[in-house]
């Protein structure tokens, strides 16, 4: 691979990498809360198809991110009360959330037809244009666009709103052992609406990022294409730690960058191992291999406040 | 003095109650989602009776028509089978969309090979290999679940994702299956001697539906009336008394697995065997995880899942001739098919959680509810 | 009841609490004076626990006042209980495993810069309690790497952070080694030079005569009598704990003349889910044709004793034998060994089945149900009429799910199903536990039956009064240890009180 190539590389993998971190922010709230918000999939996906519209429609960046987040509000909520309060089986949940979700933005996809092949505003870049011309992390950091430094910045955020506030405390300690937290006076159902509410909220803003990071399109049948899965994998590999997980996420996007020019161009590995990558990583955490294997305790069950 | 808790007479009639109580509460999530989905029709500027009236049309208002309802519904018949049985043990077995893959290629490894053999033993040997791909490929999820309790399902999800690709490397060129110089990674088609036959004239009704129904009906009588199926009843409602009682939990979850990738690997054979007629890349989208939301309706009954499959196979041909006719999409079968679970998922929580506090005494004075009446 | 409000940390007065179908408290009235250790003494069951859930706003009573300082107050939440004063640390640990040993103790505690968390001057503080009261933990440590002792001084740590005057200790020593014990007393002992208050609940007849000043003794939901420890006796003590009228009429039984060796227990050791011992050097035969009493207090081993005997836990130490058969593996042959369990929903029954099929779980695949590899349910069904009919079992049907049927009635299928095929040993662990009156007289009539065909039965139960009812020997449990032994005709109560309560008894078997 020639230098170009490789830079070309890195910053694809941070162009993918980002909205998988930013999705992967809110997730991990979610699940350290206890609750796997497996639709995550499906809020990227009508993110995603928001954020076209709303760009199409205004021209405006800004207004489509808000846009995209209201909506991922919405759809948390409906997540958190499904799953928290009638306390239905969050994998199951979630999964229909995503077919729903597959289906319902084809829907209206089908109705915003004068978004087809119609480049919408995307974000702009966050570093004025001569920067792009430094060697190497010119193209590689400079040129990314401002939402793709945001993917960059807030898993330091995250992770120090994790350990060091008191709302990030009380939601670890609802997810490891919400008897002891309600003993201890916490509010354990509001506390995991609002983690379950902030995985909708940064997976629509994922799913806004991928369609406005740089493609500016928005195509029909599974944009996300298991994104969102991808993103559990990351926070599972990860460890459920913010940073770790934005380093998956990472390692992950490289992959996705790679097999990308892999189709295209000759390569000896297939470009489908990679794409396997992350799945399989996630495998051989779960089976013990690698990484820290300990979910939060109550991971994927429901909490029932007649138990304490 | 006879004490029932809070239950009128009719739920203890044998049998009769319970069905009531499983049958009802599916049905009231259906009618939820059918009517969510009238709301959404509705605001896509489509009568909402018309569109359900042209979907009834065009799923049961020809032999044509009902031949697609058939068509529609035998992979979810055998995948929602696969996972019904999961259901019935208490396991998750998301894993139908990977089963289909692998099962897929199986069959399709065997049926591009133009055997000399009679059709119906070249039909069998691909179904058989189908089935036995996705067992191998189910056996590591199930493993890992029997004896490392690592939950099934995620692992199971994940290896859908691999399963997937995996094929996508397989009928590429220049893989020895791949179809070459083809416009679309695919495999070769299926010689005729491996293509399961046109039952009716003009459709393209296959016998795979008859495979599924008969699989139901198997594993009801399996669930119901052998100690196998006894087993896994026993590991659903409660694997400590299981364990006590002297069942192998961890064979026994390693075969319930095991079995729901099997279907799924009967599902993608039948699949490509009936209707494709070769290995397309990315085939399965989604089919599994209907296959889900198909036992969920049919709360793991091997039998409901031949009304939940036949329903939801109502809703895909009827759909497609919905959106014939007033031009509401296909997609939007899928989002009533989404909400319809979502629906039967709320509602009947709601109801068993209820009826469980009512028997359960507050944990912390269990010592002193000594002498209860 | 005190007359001086300004010498009383807390009185309670009149609490009464009922729950369906028992009455936990009873009309209670105790008091705590500034700087004494009370003692609360009391079987389970005796409403120990209600009332301390009672004070810490875990329950509100249906009467009765609670006085703070003198004043009424009501107390609807543990906050409002911590904002009182009132400490608890309970039996069971409500620690956060993952979290580290500060950020546990400060849990609940908005921070001084919300939203920021300020660990610096909690941890100042943490440190200097630890050093006032002489325990040590290292803040930093997570609770899950701490051993349990250590997580006991977290427990109580996380009550004296919150300023607590008066402080609830639910058997502390339960998993302190005796040198951690000798810390907590004067620790205590401090804490109420301090003015502080502490109520001190065990059935450590030892400590409690050690550490306390006043001892309040509860009985069935209410209270005995309150001594000043200095005059109490431990006979005293005992016969208050659990002598009461007696409502339970001894047995009247045959006489066995050959009674040959059927469970036999050499010096057996076993860890309880925590990884503590469980049972120590546990020593036990239980020969054919007679009922063994297993009394004490719960928590002293007999789960685990049940769980070892029947194959569920492994033991680490030590031999069980049932006629020869060493007990290795899961012990599921219901004409071998019959075990009514401690929480028949959990290991006896399997709620969505029904009853006939909850009859046949250990034998459904023998030929006599399942002819070629098909259930024939026409002689599960008829097996299951029969029992019915045998065992009283009031259903509607034999098609009903187990989970529509009363205690009573899920008990007698469990029952049904492990002695019908009369096997050599049988155990009962709790085994009329949230049973009526009639229900437990079937019971023991039942067990009484399985003794006089010959049976060997292990009755562990933690009601006395049926202990001494029905065994032919009683043993007592305390600590995982065979504390004495006695005849079950005419056992003195006090004697087995005491032996409840940790005293040796001079005559062990």
């Amino acid at each position: 691979m020639s230098a170009d190539q490789i830079i070309s590389w890195l910053a694809a993998t941070l162009e993918w990498g980002g909205p998988l971190i930013l999705v992967s922010i809110g997730e991990v709230f979610a699940e350290r809360s206890g609750v796997i918000d497996v639709g995550i999939e499906g809020i990227m996906l009508c993110g995603a198809l928001v954020g076209v519209a709303i760009s199409f429609l205004t021209g405006n960046v800004l207004l489509a991110s808000i846009g995209g987040m209201f909506l991922g509000f919405v759809l948390g909520t409906a997540f958190a009360y499904l799953t928290v309060t009638r306390k239905t089986n969050q994998v199951v949940t979630g999964l229909m959330f995503n077919l729903a979700a597959l289906g319902g933005t084809n829907l209206v996809f089908a109705l915003l037809s004068a978004t087809r092949s119609h480049r919408v505003t995307t974000f702009p870049d966050l570093f004025p244009a001569s920067f792009g011309s430094i060697p190497i992390i010119g193209p590689v950091l400079f040129k990314q666009p401002v939402i793709t430094w945001i993917a960059l910045i807030l898993p330091f955020i995250a992770g120090w709103v994790l350990y060091h506030t008191d709302w990030g405390l009380n939601v670890r300690a609802v997810g490891d052992n919400p008897k002891a937290a309600a003993t201890a006076g916490l509010p354990v159902i509001k506390l995991k609406y609002q983690a379950v509410i902030l995985s909708g909220i940064f997976a629509a803003l994922g799913g806004v990022a991928l369609t406005l990071g740089e493609v500016g399109y928005f195509a029909s049948g599974g944009l996300t294409a298991g994104r969102g899965f991808i993103v559990l994998a990351a926070v599972v590999v990860g460890g459920w730690d913010p940073l770790k997980i934005a380093l998956a996420c990472l390692v992950f996007g490289a992959a996705d960058a790679a097999q990308l020019r892999m189709q295209t161009g000759g390569s000896i590995i297939p470009y489908q191992f990679l794409q396997m990558l992350p799945y399989l990583l996630t495998l051989a955490a779960l089976a013990g291999l690698v990484g820290r294997t300990r979910p939060p305790k109550t991971w994927g069950a429901p909490y029932d406040p007649a138990d304490v | 003095m006879m004490k029932t808790k809070k239950h009128p007479e009719f739920f203890a009639l044998p049998g009769l109650g319970q069905l009531a109580l499983s049958g009802a509460r599916p049905l009231i999530g259906i009618f939820l989602g059918l009517l969510a989905g009238a709301g959404l029709i509705e605001l896509s500027g489509v009568n909402p009776l018309a569109a359900y009236a042209a979907m009834l049309n065009g799923a049961i208002g020809s032999p044509l028509a009902i031949s697609n309802v058939l068509v529609s519904a035998s992979p979810l018949l055998l995948t929602g089978v696969g996972v019904a049985i999961g259901i019935k043990a208490g396991l998750w077995n998301i894993g139908a969309e990977g089963y289909m893959y692998m099962g897929a290629l199986g069959a399709g490894a065997v049926g591009i090979v133009p055997l000399p053999l009679p059709p119906i033993v070249h039909i069998i040997l691909a179904l058989l290999a189908g089935a036995v791909v996705a067992g191998l490929w189910g056996l590591v999820p199930a493993y890992l679940r029997a004896f490392k309790g690592v939950n099934e399902v995620v692992t199971t999800i994940m290896m859908n994702y691999v399963a997937q690709y995996f094929t996508s490397w397989m009928v590429h060129e220049p893989q020895p299956m791949a179809e070459p110089g083809a416009f679309f990674p695919m495999s070769r088609k299926l010689v005729s001697s491996a293509q399961l036959p046109i039952l009716m004239p003009g459709s393209s009704l296959h016998p795979g539906f008859i495979i599924g129904i008969a699989a139901c009906i198997l594993f009801y009588l399996a669930i119901r009336f052998t100690p196998f199926g006894f087993r896994t009843r026993m590991l659903g409602a409660n694997p400590e008394a299981s364990r006590y009682a002297g069942v192998n939990v961890k064979r026994q979850i390693l075969f319930v697995l095991l079995i729901g990738a099997l279907m799924g690997g009967v599902a993608g054979a039948v699949e490509v065997m009936g209707l494709k007629l070769r290995v397309y890349q990315d085939f399965v989208s989604g089919a599994g995880f209907e296959g889900v939301a198909v036992a969920l309706l049919a709360a793991g009954n091997p039998l409901g899942v031949i009304a939940s499959a036949l329903f939801f196979g109502v809703l895909k041909a009827g759909g497609a001739a919905m959106s014939v006719s007033t031009g509401v999409g296909g997609p939007m079968t899928i989002v009533i098919e989404a909400l319809c679970v979502i629906f039967v998922i709320a509602v009947g929580y709601g109801e068993r959680k209820r009826l469980e506090r009512a028997d359960k005494p507050e944990k912390e004075d269990e010592e002193v509810i000594q002498h209860v009446g | 009841m005190a007359q001086n409000n300004d010498e009383v940390a807390m009185s309670m007065e009149g609490i009464t609490k009922r729950f369906p179908g028992v009455l936990a408290n009873d009309r209670i009235s105790l008091d705590c004076r500034k700087g004494e250790v009370l003692g609360l003494l009391g079987e389970n069951g005796a409403g120990k626990t209600t009332l301390m859930n009672i004070l810490y706003g875990l329950y509100q009573p249906d009467s009765g006042e609670i006085f703070i300082n003198g004043e009424s107050v009501k107390i609807e939440s543990p906050a409002k209980a911590i904002q009182l004063g009132i400490g608890m640390v309970h039996q069971h640990f409500k620690l956060v495993d993952t979290l580290t040993a500060l950020e546990n103790v400060i849990l609940g505690i908005p921070s001084e810069h919300a939203p920021v968390l300020d660990l610096a001057p909690a941890r100042k503080r943490l440190l200097n309690l630890c050093d006032e009261y002489g325990f040590h933990v290292d803040p930093s440590t997570e609770v899950w790497r701490m051993p349990v002792g250590k997580q006991q001084w977290l427990e109580i740590l996380k009550a004296l952070y919150r300023n607590a005057r008066l402080l609830v200790l639910d058997e502390p020593t339960a998993v302190l080694t005796p040198d951690e014990g000798e810390q907590l007393f004067r620790a205590i002992r401090k804490l109420t030079q301090e003015g502080r208050s502490v109520i001190f609940i065990s059935h450590k007849l030892g400590e409690v005569l050690e550490i306390t000043d006043r001892i309040t003794v509860l009985r069935d939901g209410h209270v005995v009598g309150t001594v000043p420890t200095k005059e109490a006796t431990q006979l005293e003590l005992a016969r208050m704990m659990v002598g009461r009228p007696v409502t339970m009429e001894r047995k009247p039984r045959p006489a066995v003349t050959k009674k040959e060796p059927v469970l036999v227990m050499e010096n057996v050791n076993a860890n309880d889910d925590r990884g503590l011992p469980a049972l120590r050097n546990f020593n036990l035969t239980v020969y054919s044709g007679e009922i063994v009493g297993v009394a004490g207090v719960d928590g002293n081993g007999q789960r685990e004793l049940a769980e070892c005997i029947t194959g569920l836990r492994k033991r680490t130490g030590g031999s069980i034998r049932i006629q020869d058969r060493i007990v290795d593996r899961i012990m599921d042959d219901p004409s071998f060994v019959g075990f009514i369990p401690e929480d028949r929903q959990k290991t006896g029954l399997l709620m969505d089945l029904n009853v006939g099929e909850n009859l046949v779980i250990k034998d459904f695949w023998r030929p006599m149900y399942a002819r070629g590899g098909v259930l024939h349910y026409n002689v599960i069904r008829d097996h299951a009429r029969k029992m019915i009919a045998a065992y009283d079992i009031r259903t509607p049907s034999e098609d009903v799910l187990v989970r529509y049927l009363s205690g009573g009635n899920q008990q007698k299928v469990v029952v049904a199903r492990e002695l019908n095929a009369g096997p050599v040993l049988v155990i009962a662990s709790q085994a009329t536990r949230g049973l009526d009156l009639g229900a437990v007289e079937g019971v023991h009539e039942t067990l009484l039956n399985e003794r006089n065909r010959g049976a060997a039965v292990l009755f562990i139960s933690t009601e006395l009064q049926e202990v001494m009812a029905l065994s032919d020997r009683i043993i007592v449990l305390f600590r995982g240890e065979v504390m004495g032994e006695v005849d079950g005709d005419g056992a003195d109560v006090s004697t087995i009180g005491q032996m409840m309560l940790g005293k040796a008894s001079e005559v062990v078997a």
